[in-house]
C-alpha cells in the first residue's frame, strides 16, 4: 500500500539559511507519526512547505502517491490535507460555527457554493459531529476570538479536520494547554488516528513517546533520525542534539 | 457517532451571525422601502418634480453604495476607483440609449460590457492587496476617467449629453423616464432587485469564503478555496452591481459627464457606506438617502456644502465608528436571534 504522505529529499532556504534540507520520510496510513527537535529545527518550515504555503526549492512531495510537489495550499487541501497551525489562526471575529462551517462546507457538492449555508446538509452535520468531539457545544454562538486559549486550540483542530482530509498536519496542538488539557488533547489525537494519517509536531517528549508510532527528529533543519519511539530513544546522536537540551 | 438531525441543522442558524446580521438588514430595507411608497405617494399627490427626482437620484447612487459596501464591508477591500464602473455603466448605457431608447438593450449591454471590462481590470486590481489595492484602484480609475475626459467621441469634458426619454417596457405596463413618480418606483424596484442579488450572494456559501478572507485571509486557502479566484469573483460581480446602477443615470438626467469616474465620485460612495454602516448593505442605501438630503439641503443654504459632510463624516467616524446601521442593525439582529432559539 502507497504511504499517506510520502516526502523526498524537501529542502528550502531562506537567504542561505537551509531551514529545512533533504528531508524524506512517509507518514504511513491510520498512524501518528510526529516531528520532534529543538526550537528552529524547521518542523514549522517542513509543514509549511507540505502544505504548499512554501514551495520546496527541492525534493516531492507525494498525497495517496499522487505526486504534489509545488501545488498551492487550496489545492493541497482539495487533494486531502488539513493542517493546524502553531500560532492560533482562527476566524477570530466569526462565532465558533461560522468558524466550522466555512471548514467544513467544501463537503458540499459544487453547486451548494450559490445557496445559503441552511440547505448544506453535509456541512451541518459535521459541524454537529465536530463540536461533539471537540466539547465544543456550549461556545457554538461564541465569537472564536473570545474562547479560552484551550478552546481555541481544540477549535484550531476541529478547523483543520472538519473537511474530513486523509491527512492531518498537527503543529503543536497542545501549545500552552494546561495539564489536564493536554493528556485530553493527546487521547483525542489518538482516537483521530483510526481514521486519518496524522503529522504531529510536539515538544512534550512524553506525550510524544505515548502517542506515537514513527517518529522523525529534526536538527537544523536536517532529519537527524527516525524510527520507532524506543529507537529514537536509543539513539546516540538524537541523545546528544536533542534530549540533551531539552531535558528541561 | 450521533450525526445531528436536521431539527438539530436549523438550530444551529441561531449561532450564524453573519446570517442573522443579513436578516436583520433585510428588516431596515423593507422600512426603507415602505417609507419610500409613502414618500411616492406624498409626491404624487403634491404633484412633485424636484424632491422625487432627488430621491431617484439617492436610490441610483445608493445601489452604486451598495457594491462599494460589498467590497468594503463584506470582503475588506478598499476600492478608491469603483466609480469606474459607475461611470462605465453609465457611459455605455448612454451610448446604446442614443442610438436605441431601449432600457433591455441598454442593460444587456452594460452587463455583458461590465463583465468583460470588471474582469480585465479586476485582474489588474487584485495582483496588489490593501493599500496598493486602494492606489492600483484609484490609478486605474483616474486613467480611465482622463481617457474619457479627452475622447471627442464620448463627448470629452461635456460628457454626453441628449440622451433621449426612455419608455420601459415591463410586459404588463410601460414606465416613462421622465415621468417622476413611475421612474421613481420604478427605480426603487430595480435598487431593491440589486440589493436582494447581493444579499443572497453573499448569504451563500461563496459569499462566507468573502468573510472569511475578510477577517484572516491567510488560513482561506488551507479550507480549499483560492483567495486569488474568489477576490477577483466579487470583484467582478460588485463592478457589475455599480455598473447596472450608473445605467439608469443617463434615463433620469439626460446626460452622462466624465465626473461620474472620478475620484469624488468614488470617494462620496465611501463616505455613504461609512455614514450608512461598513458591512451592512442597508446602511448603503440609508446612507445615499442622508447624504443626498443633506447635500440638497445644506446645498440651498451655503455652497460649501462639502465642509458640512467632511464634518459628518469625522463625527461619525470617531462617535459612530460603525455607522448608523452598525448601531441599529445589532439591536434587530438579537431580537431575530431570540426568535430563532
Ligand atoms: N518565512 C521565513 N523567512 C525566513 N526565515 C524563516 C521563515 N520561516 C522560518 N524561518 C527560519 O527557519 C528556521 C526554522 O524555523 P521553524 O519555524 O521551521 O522552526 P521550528 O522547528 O518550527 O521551531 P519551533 O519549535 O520554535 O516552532 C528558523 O531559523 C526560522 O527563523
Ligand atoms: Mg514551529
Amino acid at each position: 500500500m502507497t504511504p499517506a504522505l510520502q516526502v523526498e529529499g524537501l529542502g528550502v532556504a531562506f537567504g542561505g539559511i537551509r531551514a529545512v534540507d533533504g528531508v524524506s520520510f512517509m507518514a504511513q496510513r491510520q498512524a501518528i507519526t510526529t516531528v520532534i527537535g529543538p526550537n528552529g529545527a524547521g518542523k514549522s518550515t517542513l509543514f509549511n512547505l507540505i502544505s504548499g504555503q512554501i514551495p520546496p526549492h527541492t525534493g516531492r512531495v507525494a498525497l495517496d502517491g499522487v505526486d504534489r510537489t509545488g501545488a498551492p495550499p487550496h489545492l493541497m487541501q482539495r487533494a486531502g490535507l488539513g493542517r493546524s497551525f502553531q500560532i492560533t489562526n482562527l476566524f477570530f471575529e466569526l462565532t465558533v460555527f461560522e468558524n466550522l462551517q466555512l471548514a467544513a462546507q467544501r463537503l458540499e457538492p459544487p453547486r451548494q457554493m450559490l445557496r445559503r449555508i441552511g440547505h448544506g446538509e453535509a456541512s451541518l452535520q459535521r459541524v454537529g459531529e465536530l463540536v461533539e468531539r471537540f466539547s465544543l457545544a456550549a461556545k457554538l454562538g461564541e465569537l472564536a476570538g473570545a474562547l479560552s486559549h484551550g478552546e481555541q486550540r481544540r477549535l484550531e483542530i476541529a478547523v483543520a479536520l472538519a473537511a474530513k482530509p486523509s491527512v492531518l498536519l498537527l503543529d503543536e496542538p497542545t501549545q500552552g494547554m494546561s495539564h489536564g488539557d493536554t493528556a485530553d488533547t493527546a487521547r483525542l489525537i489518538r482516537d483521530l488516528s483510526r481514521d486519518v494519517t496524522i503529522l504531529l509536531i510536539e515538544h512534550d517528549i512524553g506525550l510524544v513517546m505515548d502517542i506515537s508510532d514513527h517518529i522523525v527528529v529534526m536538527h537544523q533543519g536536517r532529519m537527524l533520525a527516525e524510527g520507532a519511539p524506543p529507537e529514537v530513544r536509543a539513539n546516540p546522536a538524537v541523545k546528544a542534539a536533542y534530549f540533551g537540551d531539552a531535558s528541561c | 457517532m450521533r450525526s445531528a438531525s436536521s431539527k438539530d441543522a436549523s438550530a444551529f442558524l441561531a449561532f450564524d451571525r453573519s446570517g442573522l446580521a443579513m436578516r436583520a438588514s433585510h428588516v431596515l430595507v423593507v422600512i426603507l422601502v415602505v417609507a419610500a411608497f409613502g414618500f411616492a405617494a406624498v409626491g404624487a399627490a403634491l404633484n412633485d418634480t424636484f424632491y422625487l427626482r432627488l430621491a431617484t437620484e439617492a436610490l441610483i447612487f445608493g445601489g452604486f453604495a451598495l457594491s462599494v459596501d460589498i467590497l468594503l464591508g463584506y470582503t475588506g477591500l478598499l476600492s478608491l476607483g469603483h466609480a469606474l464602473y459607475f461611470g462605465f455603466g453609465a457611459y455605455v448605457s448612454a451610448l446604446v440609449l442614443k442610438e436605441t431608447p431601449s432600457f433591455w438593450a441598454a442593460m444587456g449591454a452594460v452587463l455583458a460590457a461590465t463583465l468583460v471590462f470588471g474582469f480585465i481590470t479586476g485582474l489588474i486590481a487584485n495582483r496588489v492587496r490593501g493599500v496598493y489595492f486602494a492606489l492600483v484602484t484609484f490609478g486605474i480609475a483616474q486613467v480611465a476617467a482622463k481617457a474619457v475626459y479627452n475622447t471627442r467621441a464620448l463627448g470629452a469634458s461635456d460628457g454626453l449629453i441628449g440622451i433621449p426619454i426612455v419608455p420601459i417596457n415591463l410586459g404588463f405596463m410601460t414606465v416613462m423616464s421622465n415621468a417622476p413618480v413611475a421612474f421613481f418606483l420604478f427605480t426603487l424596484v430595480f435598487v431593491i432587485l440589486l440589493y436582494v442579488a447581493a444579499a443572497y450572494l453573499l448569504d451563500t456559501s461563496f459569499g462566507r469564503i468573502l468573510g472569511a478572507l475578510r477577517v484572516n485571509e491567510h488560513r482561506v486557502p488551507f479550507l480549499g478555496y483560492s483567495t486569488h479566484r474568489a477576490r477577483l469573483s466579487i470583484y467582478v460581480f460588485a463592478a457589475i452591481i455599480a455598473a447596472l446602477s450608473g445605467a439608469l443615470y443617463p434615463m433620469l438626467r439626460g446626460f452622462v459627464s466624465p465626473e461620474l469616474m472620478f475620484f469624488t465620485t468614488s470617494g462620496n460612495a465611501v463616505i455613504t457606506v461609512v455614514i450608512g454602516g461598513v458591512g451592512t448593505l442597508a446602511g448603503a442605501l440609508y446612507g445615499s438617502v442622508i447624504l443626498t438630503v443633506l447635500k440638497s439641503v445644506i446645498g440651498t443654504m451655503t455652497e460649501h456644502h462639502l465642509i458640512v459632510i467632511g464634518i459628518l463624516f469625522m463625527a461619525v467616524v470617531i462617535f459612530l465608528p460603525k455607522g448608523l446601521m452598525g448601531v441599529i442593525r445589532p439591536r434587530i439582529a438579537r431580537r431575530l436571534r431570540g426568535g430563532a432559539r
